[in-house]
């Protein structure tokens, strides 16, 4: 059996702020084998932005090992984390974050400006990445801030796709669209794990849960299984209704 | 990242915010378009003086010593023989003044009586005809040089072609040999200047054997503090002067030493300049400093978003770094731009107050050295305040900033 592209064991991940300590992660334990459409679901709060940015190597667990490709990451430098999420790690986020002013190819060439990629290949590769999320060619030259919330969603996938990275992390990628444009991103999505990507996708929406292979959900900073989820929602459920 | 990307990215920036930025480069333009417009202006002044002032004759030492007598051909020929390894050749001037006539118009000449190797000494640069001769000299003619506001003065346009002209000085008929270029203070009132023989001077117009100032041509090579020092001496002891009378009697002056004299005139001047300058330097690097923290702050969303891409902190460091360099080296580039129109503007200005004639105002002057001093300045400026914002971009946490409202 092929090593997880993502091996997450036992991680704890405590802040320390004025208001005093915050228990984000207590003992999560989690492995996405390859070309795997993981979501991950919880209520906000739950921690899933802290699990989300420990994936993601923004950020580092305060106990627990954390193996990408079976690398170990806590033992890694700032400056080999950013080599990391530079080559290996492609990131969606909810509100796009596209640079607005710059073209949709340079946005998407982005990330390749931050390795040693030849210029000659940048293009290339750009173009290929936003074939693959089905922009029109046509767009490719134009401001990002003149696109539709879809448009900008699937140029920042191509971004995200662009460094041909071993996990693409998407935080509520279809948080800020319509039903329609978000039923077209989640089709990219299960396109591109089709094409044998590896992708975790967070959201609290079950409707963007039924996208995925599995479902794991957070709670007070643990994983639950189904079962277990499904108990709490009762228990809690009921409570809600004496 | 590659510095081509990174230019890249500086100039988008620049795009998004044009207006704000020029507001902010605006105290390193004035800064360093004060600097420049100083140092073209004191170039200028000090290359008109040494233009004036005939101080492109490095070897020459202007000798005057007055002592119960005043000087006499005697001594001059004594000096000449004496100080022969020091002096390539000695010039006795005398002056005098009379009224010069042409057939129409009047004047006053303001005359120099001397030798031929006045010319050659003091870089007389000749317009028309030539200096007058030896023999002319030797056998006391009754020619003349002219300058050129006499020329303008006496035939009414300063290119009449004169040589050969007749004009009457003191009453006698002289014959115009050449036309001199007009120097400092020329065009004043009535008064035009004259040149000729030495012994015309003294036997047909000031009837006296006096010396006034002498002129010497130091040999090439020669110390000139070592020249003047033996000249002094030579004069003490040939006038039996007492040490205590030689500072008052005796002026050796090289032009090296003017030179100097005003070299430190000027130079503390512009550094009074640059002090005020650099205080708007200093403004303006605070403005500089200030405005790259605000776009830290703008774009904290940016930077997560860049170190989430694979942004090493010096990649955010260099970028914004490079961002405040290009702000103040196009304020530079604008500085000098500015500074060197302004030198022009202000020359006219002191031109004009001084009433100077057109020939002897001031061109400002600004070398290559001096720009690239500034441009250098501009860089370290852009570096010493951009360098604390690019570090704090570099150091925000990529998750905290990332989700920066």
């Amino acid at each position: 059996m092929s090593i997880p592209v993502i091996d997450v064991r036992n991680v704890h991940r405590i802040y320390e702020s004025a208001a005093g300590y915050m228990h984000a992660l207590r003992g999560v334990t989690l492995q996405v084998a390859r070309g795997e459409l993981l979501c991950i679901m919880g209520p906000s709060g739950s921690g899933k932005s802290t699990l989300m940015n420990t994936l993601g190597c923004l950020d580092t667990p305060t106990s627990g090992t954390y193996r990408l490709e079976g690398l170990d990451v806590s033992t890694l430098t700032d400056d080999e984390l950013a080599e990391l999420r530079a080559t290996r790690l492609g990131f969606v986020f909810q509100s796009f974050n596209l640079l607005p002013r710059a073209t949709v190819l340079r946005n998407v060439v982005l990330p390749l400006t931050y390795t040693d990629t030849p210029k000659a290949l940048r293009r290339e590769r750009a173009e290929a990445a936003l074939a693959a999320v089905g922009l029109p060619t046509a767009y490719f030259d134009h401001r990002s801030n003149e696109l539709s919330g879809g448009q900008m969603q699937r140029v920042a996938i191509a971004r995200a796709l662009v460094n041909n990275p071993a996990v693409i992390l998407a935080d509520e990628p279809t948080g800020n669209l319509d039903s329609a444009t978000g039923r077209m991103v989640l089709e990219t999505f299960s396109r591109l794990r089709d094409e044998g990507k590896t992708i975790v996708l967070i959201t609290h929406d079950p409707d963007v849960a039924a996208w995925a292979d599995r479902t794991v959900h957070i709670r007070d900073g643990k994983l639950l299984t189904d079962e277990e989820e499904r108990a709490y929602a009762q228990r809690s459920g009921s409570r809600g209704r004496t | 990242m590659k510095l081509s990307d990174l230019v890249l990215e500086t100039a988008s920036a620049f795009d998004a915010n044009r207006a704000r930025s020029l507001l902010t480069v605006l105290g390193v333009v004035i800064g360093i378009a004060a600097v420049i417009a100083m140092t073209a202006l004191i170039g200028g002044v000090k290359a008109s003086l040494m233009n004036e002032m005939g101080m492109s004759q490095a070897r020459l030492v202007e000798i005057y010593c007055f002592y119960n007598r005043e000087m006499t051909l005697d001594d001059i020929n004594a000096m000449q023989n004496e100080l022969k390894d020091s002096y390539e050749v000695i010039v006795p001037t005398t002056s005098g003044s009379a009224d010069i006539t042409s057939s129409t118009e009047k004047a006053t000449a303001m005359i120099t009586g001397t030798y031929p190797a006045y010319e050659t000494v003091m870089g007389v640069k000749m317009l028309q005809g030539r200096f007058f001769s030896q023999d002319e000299s030797n056998s006391g003619q009754l020619v003349a040089v002219i300058d050129q506001s006499a020329v303008k003065k006496l035939f009414g346009n300063e290119n009449a072609q004169v040589t050969g002209e007749t004009v009457r000085i003191g009453g006698l008929d002289f014959t115009i040999v050449g036309v001199t270029e007009s120097g400092a203070g020329a065009g004043y009132g009535d008064n035009v200047t004259v040149y000729m023989p030495l012994r015309t001077c003294q036997q047909r117009i000031s009837g006296a054997t006096a010396i006034g100032e002498v002129l010497g041509l130091a040999v090439e090579g020669a110390d000139m503090n070592k020249v003047a020092s033996e000249t002094r001496e030579w004069l003490a002891k040939r006038f039996n002067i007492p040490e205590s009378d030689q500072e008052d009697s005796i002026y050796v002056i090289t032009m090296q030493s003017m030179r100097e004299q005003l070299d430190t005139l000027l130079g503390s001047f512009q550094l009074l300049m640059t002090a005020v300058a650099s205080i708007s330097l200093l403004v303006g690097g605070i403005g500089i400093m200030n405005m790259m923290l605000t776009n830290v702050t703008e774009r904290i969303r940016e930077i997560g978003l860049r170190k989430a891409l694979g942004a090493r902190r010096r990649d955010i460091t260099r970028q914004f770094l490079l961002e405040s360099v290009c702000l103040t080296l196009a304020g530079g580039v604008l500085g000098i731009v500015l500074g060197y129109a302004g030198a022009f503007a202000l020359a006219g200005l002191a031109g004009g107050a001084f009433g100077m004639s057109e020939g002897t105002s001031i061109t400002p002057v600004i070398g290559i050295d001096s720009v690239l001093l500034v441009a250098g300045i501009c860089v370290g400026i852009g570096i010493v305040f951009g360098y604390y914002p690019a570090r704090r971009a570099a150091r925000l946490d990529p998750v905290e900033s990332l989700h920066y409202q």
